[in-house]
Parts: C-alpha cells; structure tokens; sequence
C-alpha cells in the first residue's frame, strides 16, 4: 500500500516539475539555436563566448574590452589597423598630410549604414564631435581642434599642435563612425540599438546572456560569409572550454591558460596563439619610502623571476617583457636588456640602499585571478630578499581611487597599448602629468622622459619619433619604475571547421572573414 | 531588609542548581545520540589539530611555501593530499585551515549573537515602541539578502578575516534577534522574572541573570548551524572573489581558487571541499542532536 | 483577511525606505569612486572631477538619496552608470530569469524534499530513513558552487545530456535548478521529517489509529496537514534565501540572472543598479513572506481566525 502511495508522490514530483519546466522557456526568437552543430549542412551561424558582457555598443560611451569586441563587427573607423598593426584605409579612402596640423581625408563613396542612410561627411563631423564631448574617450580624440567638411566626401581634421600618432588613434574602435541620425533618434538609448557600418548588424541583446548579430548585406566591401554572430556572455573560463567540447560554442575568448591543452589535444579543437599589445606590470610609488630610492627598486627586478610567473601562472603563454611596450607597439626598444632573476644582486643592492635586513611592505591588487596569483609568487620572491610583503586584495573601485591618490606601496596593474603606438603606451604611465588617476601610478618623475614623450607626441617624422621613444623606453627601464614582468601571448580556442579566424592584437578580432568549413 | 537579601541570594543559589541539573541532563541525553556524538567527535579532532596545526607543519616552512616546480603534485606518502598550484602542502593548508575557517566561523557568529541577542533581548523585554524600532530595523535587514549584506560590506571594508568575519556576523543578527526576543516574550512572564523584579533585581541584571540563560537552548541550536553556514558564505564570497587575503589557507578560498584546476588534478579541489563537508556535517549532527537534547518535549 | 494584508503592504514602504537608505549609505560612504571607474585606469583628475559633477555626486548626501527617493516614486530608477541603460529596463529582463531558477529549484526542493520526509518519517529507523538523512545533510554541508562545477562535470561534458550554461532553453535551468535547490531540498527533508515525528506522537493521531482508521488515511489526513504548517515557514524562508544566494549558482552557470548583476553592480559602484535590484529582491521577499502567511492561515484556521478580529 505504501509502494503505491511512493509512487504517486514521485509521479506528481516529476509532472510538477515537468509544468514548471514547459512553463518558462526563455523567449528565444532565433529558430535554431546553433548548438550541436557539426555535420549539418552550410552552417553560417556563429557563437562565440567571452568572459563578460558588452557594456554598452555605442562606442563612445565605453572603452572595455567586451563591448570594443562586439563593437568591432557593428562599425567602421576612418583608418583601420590590420593584424599585422599595418594602417589601411578604412572608411577614409585616402588621406594627406596638408601641413603639420592639417590632415584631409577622402571618404568611401556608397558606404551604407544598417539603417539605410548613406555615409556623409556630415556623419564623420558628428562622431568625431560626439567624441569630444564623450568623457569616457575623449582622451583618444583629444589632439582633434576641429573637422571641417569641404564637400559630401570629404573632412579636414585639424590638430592643435602636431600629433604623431593621430592616424592610428583614428583607428582605435572608441573612434568608430555613428550614423546622426540613429544616434539622434535613438537618444539615451543608443548604446542598445547600434547602427554602424560594419559587416553586422545588430539584432538584439539579451541582458547579461548574449548579443545578437547578423550579416549586413550592403556592407561595402562585400557581404560577411556568416550570417548570425552571436557573442555569449560565459564568465566561468574552464566553462568557456567545457563549452566548446560540448560543440555548444564555436568560438571562445581567453581559454584558461591549464585548458589550453585539453583544447590543443582536442580532436575537434584547434587553439590559435599570438602576441597581444598587453604588458603586466607590479608598480611601486616612487614617492614613497622605500620606493623612492631607485637601488631598491631595481632590487625589486632583480629578485622576481618573471619567467617563473609566465611558467606557473600563465603556463608560458607569455614572453619576458624587457620594455613597457611590446614588440608590436611601433618604436620597441629591442636592444634593452631585461633585468635578469639575480637575488644576489637583489640583496647586494639592498644592502647598499640600506635596508639589508630588508623591510616590510604591502602588495595591492584587485581580484583578478591572474594578479592574485602573480602577487603570491612575488611575495614568495621578496621574502628571499628579506622584503616582506603583505598582500591586500582590493575592490576594482577602491583599488583605483586609491592608487590614484598614491597610498600604496606596491601594486599589480596591466596596459594595452591598444593603437599599437607608444604614445598610448608610455605617455599615460611614465609623464609626469599624469600622476595618480591619469594612469602614472608609480608617480614616476623624470624631466628627460617627460622631454622625450612630448617630442614624440609632436613629430610627425616617423624615424624622429621612434628615436625619441627609444630613448625614453631606456630611461623608463635604467630607473626601474616599476617592474616589467611579461607581454601576455593571447589565445581563441574554435572549432576545427570555423576557418578564416585571425588574432588582432590589440584583442578584438574580426569576424568578418570566418567562415565555417 | 537582610530577610530579602537572604531571599535574593535564595532564589539564585536555586536557580543554578536548577540550571547545573538542567545542563547535566542535556548532556546525558546528547550523549545517548549516536550521531551527535559522531558530530562532536569530529568537532574534537578537527579543533585539537587546529589548535597543534603548528606542530604538525610549519607555517613559513611548509604552508605558505612554493615548490612551483613540483605544482599540483599527486598526492604521495610524503605528501598525502598532494601538492597545490603553487606547489604547496595541501594537507598542511587544510590543517592551518582548520583554524581559518573554524575561527571565522566562530567569531562570525558570535558576532550575530551578541549583538542580535542583545538587540532580540531588549525588545522583547521591555517591549513597546522600543521593540517596534528594533524589530523593524532587523526586518529591514531580514529584506536584503545576507550573501549580499556581505558582499556590500566586505566590497566596501576590503577582503580580510576580520571584515569577512563582521560582514557575515553582521548579515545574520536578524535571524538571532529574532529568536532570542521570541524566547524573551516567553520566558518574561513567567514566575521568577517576577520574582527578581519584586526583590528589585535592576533590569539589566534581569536579562542578564535570568532571561539570557532561559533564551539560551533555541540560540546554541541555531549557533552550532550558524558557524557551518558562516564557513559555507565564507566559500561563496572567496567564489565572488571576496576571500582572504593570500596566502592564508581558508577552505574555501582553496576550494574556489584552485576550481581552474578541477579537471587536471583532482586533489587539489577535492579535499579542500571534502574538509568543508566533513565540518559541515559534524555541525549539523551536532546541532541536531542539541535540538533534541534541549528540547524537553522529546524526554522519554 | 484583506484588512490584513493591506496593513502589511503597506508596511513594505518603510521597510523599503530603510533598505534603499542603509544600502545607499554603504555605497555612497565606501571607498571607490563611480566617475573613476566609468572613466578606467587612465583618466585626468580633471574629467573624473567633472563626470562626478556631472552625475551629481558632488552633493550633500542626503540631496542624493531623497532625489533617488523622489525619482524612484515616479517609477524613474535612474540609468546605470555602468552601462548607461535605463536601470528598470535591464532589471525586468534579468529578474524574471533569476524567479523562474529560484521557483524551480523550490519546486525540486519541494518535490524531492517533501515525499522523502514523509517516507522517513513514517519508516523512522529504516533503511530507507537512514539513507535520507544522510543524503539531507550530504545536501546542506556542499558548497554549491561545488555541486554545480561537478554538475556540469557529469551531465554537459560527460554524458552530453545538458547544456553546460547561459539560458538557452527550458533544459539549460536543469542544473542550476538542482544546484541551487539541493541545499533546500535538504533543509526541507529535514524539517518534514521531524515535523511528521513530531505529529505522529500526538494523541489525536493515536486515537485514529486506535478507532481503525487505514495508516494511509492516518498519514494522509490527519498527520501531514498539521506536519505541513512548519514545513510551508521553511519553503518560504528557503525561497527569500535562494532568491538572495542564486548569485553563486548564476556565476558557475552564467545565468543571466540579477543576482550577477548585483554583485558585478556593487563591485562597480553602480548605485542606480544597485539599489533597484536589492528593491525588486526586497519586494518579492516581502511578497513571499505574505503568500506564506496567508497560506498559513489556509492550513490552520486557527490562525485566519487571528487575522479576521
């Protein structure tokens, strides 16, 4: 008798939660959801993971890595940079040089947006002064003085003084080209209905999940081979490659460095490696004790063993970094000699500093995995030096406030030298100007720099400028700011059919020309 | 006048006989519970090899020392739960994580205790308005999830063990106001509060000699649950990236940070987990055995 | 009966006046500046000075929480700082996600947790009890992100029969469900069980055994509605407590839930965000605790006698 009850207790469990279950499906518009995927015929639709959702898709109100990736397929900008950090022209067909501050673009004919309007003039001026006025990237813009429109194909962009690297910041996707008119009826709202040029356009988004493209057939350049993108928002990095075994995504960002070779291995797998425009860095406040006193830092480089970081926590996907800026940023100094692993000379130059018993001091890092890993191998490092080192994890908000207020002591931050020229990536860290929340957290000093920047900022000659940053970069590396640990080599995990896959450096890829086999 | 002190020393003298005889009597019953013993029992040797952690291994030596050469080793005869993925003891880390976790535990709750019991105490005795002030304040706090009070408040002091401990002390004093002032609204009207009111007990020692001991049976229940729940948040915020400060070892820090590594090297999760379920589960037959052990209805 | 829920409706506006003032407080005095951090690691002092000007973050506290208070009347939650959008927009299209995993995992709770207490509680000793309540308490000592990483484990990447994450279709809430229910499910097995013992003993169910009644019927009628009445106060306070501790079982999963954003909002000192979500979860808890109440008075009319004076 009690059997028969059991069973109709379980029974009514399972109908329960089977009503539940119909009950609430997600609305999901798209037929076919893609996952599964392999053996079914002319697959052209894509789905790629990656470790957070966009921000926002208008790219002047943000400057994150998740939306520029996103952002990336939706628009075009001016001049655009090829893999190989090469400038071609994007939407401007040619540009020169009037005079030093001069620049006039010639601009594509017959360039359509999503929304049908055709590519003015008119719609450049109006990007370029959106982003003036945008906070959160006007930085990239800010040499422009003014943008003139000579006819329907044609701008003037004035700079203020020189700027060197103005073409290459026109290719940043912060620079992206915005239609007026979508911009203007969207309001607010615009960063949730995108309208660019690019070779997708934007479907929908669902919050937190994922962001769905799909191919724009009156792109300029031919129609993309893919019909739906859709990037998923996978936060957990050992399920971005769970992911991909299961064949549910096609694509993933930023495979975990231990999972690199279950992909690797993986029959249906392939990983693609190649060198990013990042470069990690353990800062110090030169202002403070005792920091301030350049023997000890370099003391600092001596005694952590960047090499031992990149095996353990990155499991080598990195190289020994030997100059703030990496090999692909224009004007890497290559003739720099990084500081070895040499603990003897670590303690001897402690020793000569005065502190031969060492000292006591704290690490800052926020809660990235990576940094608190590479905190605890320095801590481990240091200590054979006789520096004890407390490490403090802090919240992202309060980690930059109060490192732009200089009450650290030691802290673990990373850049990307996004426009792949030095500008973008020294003139932030190492001028004088920008101490504190301008991106100078180490609060290094030094007029010789300063010089040296500005130089490079104003030339335009391209031989003068590397010469100028050359010996800047030599500077920055003899005082030993801070200590230079790796550039991180970065990788995409797909399936072996997706075809066409190219690595950007500065992180986001183009979608453009992938294909399925 | 001496008559009502001999009166007043009376009643307490009675008072912890009565309450001597009480405990002994729960102790009798607790101990004829098998799984409760099994709970304690496990409590015993965890706390023991916490408190000889430092004989067992050394901290600068062996916990806090990488061997990255040799990262997440299998286990082995000399190390028998392996290596971590900075090439460290992992039995060493669960030992000295014993007394991480047990501790902030511990402390978290007697944190929410203290400062809930107060609070459940003093509204339930004097009542009116002041009850109202306190209990829809604890209501207010009852409305935010606690994981998130926590969140909020260790994103807002910064990841240490003593913020940790505050931030989930401080997300579960509702649930002990709660309690407390229901045992407080029980025991307030009965004979020997009146009693020591009438022999002009001064209020405060009221609560503190009388209602506080009489509240005590339902709080030592929901505390001994309370310190597994308090080392579960204490997982879930290292999971968020909330933890303590590396390198200390807290279980479930160990547990979260090493999750990357969950497919290559199972030791490295798997006994940081299994310790925080063992202790979990030693609480939990502990707790339950107290439940029945305190409560009198279930004497037989 | 109505009298009495509108009574404790309208105590939903205090206590959400205190929960948006203590939540507000703890944002505003905390370390961390909002215009710095929309503005990232390289901002001149000068624009992060004017952003905050901008947002209004310059005024008195109290200026900002009463203009929150006073938009928030008219329905205006603000925009994200974060993201710009408009923050009710984004919370009604992720708090829904987050109900329906936490109606599920209650429902898993609930379908597993009840039947299994009964069974133990009417076989008390046997095997059947034993291997239950083991496995209850199994349930409640496993961190659930744990539980959830080997769920996947097995079910996506071994046997290939789920989806590994986000919300793809109504298989994708299968796991997270029983992720985040398991610890519910437990605390409910446990509760029904020694509720039904409890009951069990009284007299009124040795007097039906005595004048004959079926065991079935005794089990049935008379001892699980009065077991029950415990039992519902612990769904309902497992239900609170699953809507606020979904955020780790939306994090393995990456489901699109409010919970992640919660917490990415509070990491990111998005206070417009912050502030509307921890309304919405406040409100439903709230609204919960009522349903419970009410149920309450369904099962025990002695209690809806209370509530009609």
């Amino acid at each position: 008798m009690l059997k028969n009850k059991k069973f109709i207790v379980i029974l009514s469990a399972i109908m329960v939660f089977a009503l539940v279950l119909t009950g609430c499906g997600p609305n999901n518009p798209e037929g076919d959801n893609g996952g599964g995927g392999d053996g079914e015929a002319a697959k052209d639709s894509l789905i790629i993971a990656q470790g957070a959702d966009a921000k926002s898709l208008d790219p002047h109100g943000t400057n994150d890595q998740p939306s520029s990736r996103v952002s990336k397929q939706i628009y075009n900008t001016l001049v655009e940079q090829t893999v190989d950090m090469e400038l071609v022209p994007g939407l401007a067909e040619e540009w020169n040089q009037v005079d030093e501050t001069t620049w006039e673009f010639k601009i594509k004919e017959g360039v359509k947006f999503h929304n049908g309007e055709e590519l003015k003039a008119s719609d450049i001026k109006f990007s370029i002064d959106r982003m003036l006025e945008s906070k959160e990237v006007a930085h990239i813009v800010e040499s422009i003085e003014s943008v003139e429109i000579v006819d329907d194909y044609k701008i003037i962009i004035k700079t203020a003084k020189p700027f060197g690297p103005l073409l290459a910041h026109l290719a940043h996707t912060a620079t992206s080209i915005v239609n007026e008119k979508a911009v203007t009826e969207a309001g607010e709202d615009y960063g949730q209905k995108p309208v660019g040029t690019g070779p997708f356009k934007f479907v929908k988004w669902d919050a937190g999940d994922k962001i769905s493209l799909e191919r724009f057939d009156d792109y300029y350049e031919g129609p993309a081979k893919l019909k739906t993108v859709v990037f998923r928002n996978i936060t957990e990095g050992t399920n971005r490659t769970i992911g991909l075994e299961t064949g549910e995504l096609d694509v993933a960002y930023e495979i975990e460095p231990i999972d690199k070779g279950t992909v690797a291995n993986h029959k249906d797998l392939q990983l693609i490696e190649g060198p990013s425009l990042s470069m990690a860095y353990i800062g110090m406040n030169n202002l403070k004790e005792p920091f301030n006193n350049e023997k000890v830092r370099k003391a600092v480089n001596y005694a952590i063993d960047a090499d031992s970081i990149i095996e353990s926590v990155l499991h080598g996907a990195g190289q020994k970094a030997n100059s703030p800026i990496g090999p692909r940023v224009f004007a890497h100094n290559d003739t720099l000699e990084p500081y070895g692993y040499d603990p003897e000379k670590a303690k001897e130059l402690l020793k000569e500093a005065g502190y031969e018993n060492g000292f006591n001091t704290t690490i800052w890092t926020n809660d990235n995995p990576i940094r608190l890993q590479i905190a605890q191998i320095a801590q481990a490092q240091l200590k054979e030096i006789g520096i004890e080192v407390t490490i403090e994890p802090l919240e992202w908000g309060s980690y930059l406030e109060r490192t732009a207020n200089g009450e650290h002591d030691m802290f673990i931050l990373g850049w990307v030298s996004v426009t792949a020229d030095p500008d973008y990536g020294l003139y932030p860290l190492y001028h004088s100007s920008q101490h504190g929340s301008g991106g100078n957290r180490s609060f290094f000093t030094n007029e010789e720099v300063d010089k040296f920047l500005e130089e490079g900022r104003v030339a335009i000659d391209a031989e003068k400028r590397a010469e100028a940053y050359k010996k800047a970069q030599e500077i920055i590396v003899r005082e030993a700011p801070d200590a230079i640990l790796y550039y991180q080599t970065q990788n995409v995990g797909a399936q072996k059919s997706v075809k066409g896959f190219q690595l950007h450096p500065a992180g986001h890829h183009s979608i453009y020309e992938v294909s399925f086999e | 006048m001496t008559s009502s002190i001999a009166e007043k020393r009376d009643i307490t003298s009675k008072n912890k006989n009565k309450k001597r005889s009480q405990w002994a009597e729960v102790w009798r019953r607790l101990r004829k519970n098998k799984m409760a013993m099994v709970g304690l029992g496990i409590l015993i040797i965890l706390i023991v090899s916490a408190l000889s952690a430092p004989l067992i291994a050394d901290y600068e030596d062996v916990v806090i020392k990488q061997d990255l050469i040799n990262k997440l080793e299998e286990p082995s005869l000399e190390h028998i739960f392996g290596k971590d993925e900075f090439g460290r003891d992992i039995f060493a880390r669960i030992i000295w994580g014993a007394r991480v976790s047990l501790v902030v535990g511990i402390v978290a709750v007697g944190i929410s205790v203290i400062s809930g019991g107060t609070l459940g105490a003093v509204a339930g005795y004097y009542g009116g308005k002041l009850d109202t002030v306190i209990m829809r304040i604890m209501d207010i706090f009852l409305a935010i999830p606690s994981i998130l009070l926590a969140i909020a408040i260790v994103s807002a002091l910064g990841p240490s063990i003593i913020n940790l401990m505050i931030a989930i002390g401080i997300s579960y004093v509702p649930t002990y106001a709660r309690i407390v002032r229901a045992s407080v609204l029980s025991i307030r009207e009965q004979e020997f509060i009146e009693a020591a009111k009438a022999i002009g007990a001064s209020d405060f020692r009221i609560i503190l000699r009388h209602i506080i001991p009489n509240a005590l049976a339902p709080v030592i229940v929901q505390g001994t649950l309370g310190v597994a729940g308090a080392i579960l948040s204490t997982a879930g915020l290292s999971f968020i990236g909330l933890g303590i400060q590396p390198p200390a070892p807290e279980w479930g820090a160990m547990l979260s940070t090493s999750r990357a590594y969950l497919r290559y090297a199972w030791h490295v999760t798997t006994f940081p987990g299994v310790a925080i379920m063992i202790t979990i589960l030693a609480l939990n037959l502990l707790g339950d055995g107290l439940r029945d052990a305190l409560d009198p209805r279930l004497k037989q | 009966m109505h009298k009495y829920i509108f009574k404790r409706l309208l105590l939903l506006i205090p206590v959400l006046l205190g929960v948006t003032f203590i939540v507000f407080t703890i944002m505003s005095f905390t370390p961390g500046d909002p215009a710095q951090l929309i503005l990232g690691e390289s901002a001149p002092p000068e624009k992060v000075e004017e952003l905050r000007a901008e947002m209004g973050l310059d005024d008195p506290f109290l200026v900002q929480y009463f203009r929150f208070v006073g938009n928030a009347l008219r329905g205006d939650f603000g925009r994200s700082y974060r993201t710009k959008r408009e923050v009710f927009a984004e919370i009604f299209a992720r708090f829904p996600n987050t109900l329906i995993l936490t109606i599920v995992a209650i429902a898993i709770a609930v379908a597993i947790g009840i039947p299994v207490g009964i069974i133990s509680a009417t076989k008390q000793y046997s095997l059947m009890d034993s291997i239950s309540m083991v496995g209850a308490l199994l349930g409640v000592s496993m961190p659930n992100f744990w539980l959830g990483l080997m769920l996947i484990l097995a079910f996506s990447v071994g046997l290939g029969w789920l989806p590994f994450a986000g919300f793809e279709g109504a298989s994708s809430i299968i796991l997270p469900a029983i992720t985040l229910g398991t610890g519910a499910a437990a605390i409910i097995t446990r509760m029904t069980r020694s509720s039904m013992l409890e009951v069990i003993r009284q007299d009124y169910i040795r007097t039906a055994r005595a004048k004959g009644v079926a065991e079935k019927k005794v089990v049935n009628k008379h001892a699980l509605k009065n077991a029950l009445i415990p039992v519902i106060t612990v769904v309902g306070l497992q239900f609170g407590y699953l809507l606020g501790g979904a955020v780790l079982t939306e994090t393995v999963f990456s489901w699109p839930g409010v919970g992640r954003l919660l917490v990415e909002a509070i990491k990111q000192k998005d206070t417009p965000t912050v502030l509307a979500s921890v309304v919405f979860m406040a409100t439903t808890f709230s609204f919960v605790n009522l349903l419970v109440d009410i149920l309450y008075a369904y099962v025990d009319p002695r209690i809806k006698s209370q509530y009609s004076k």
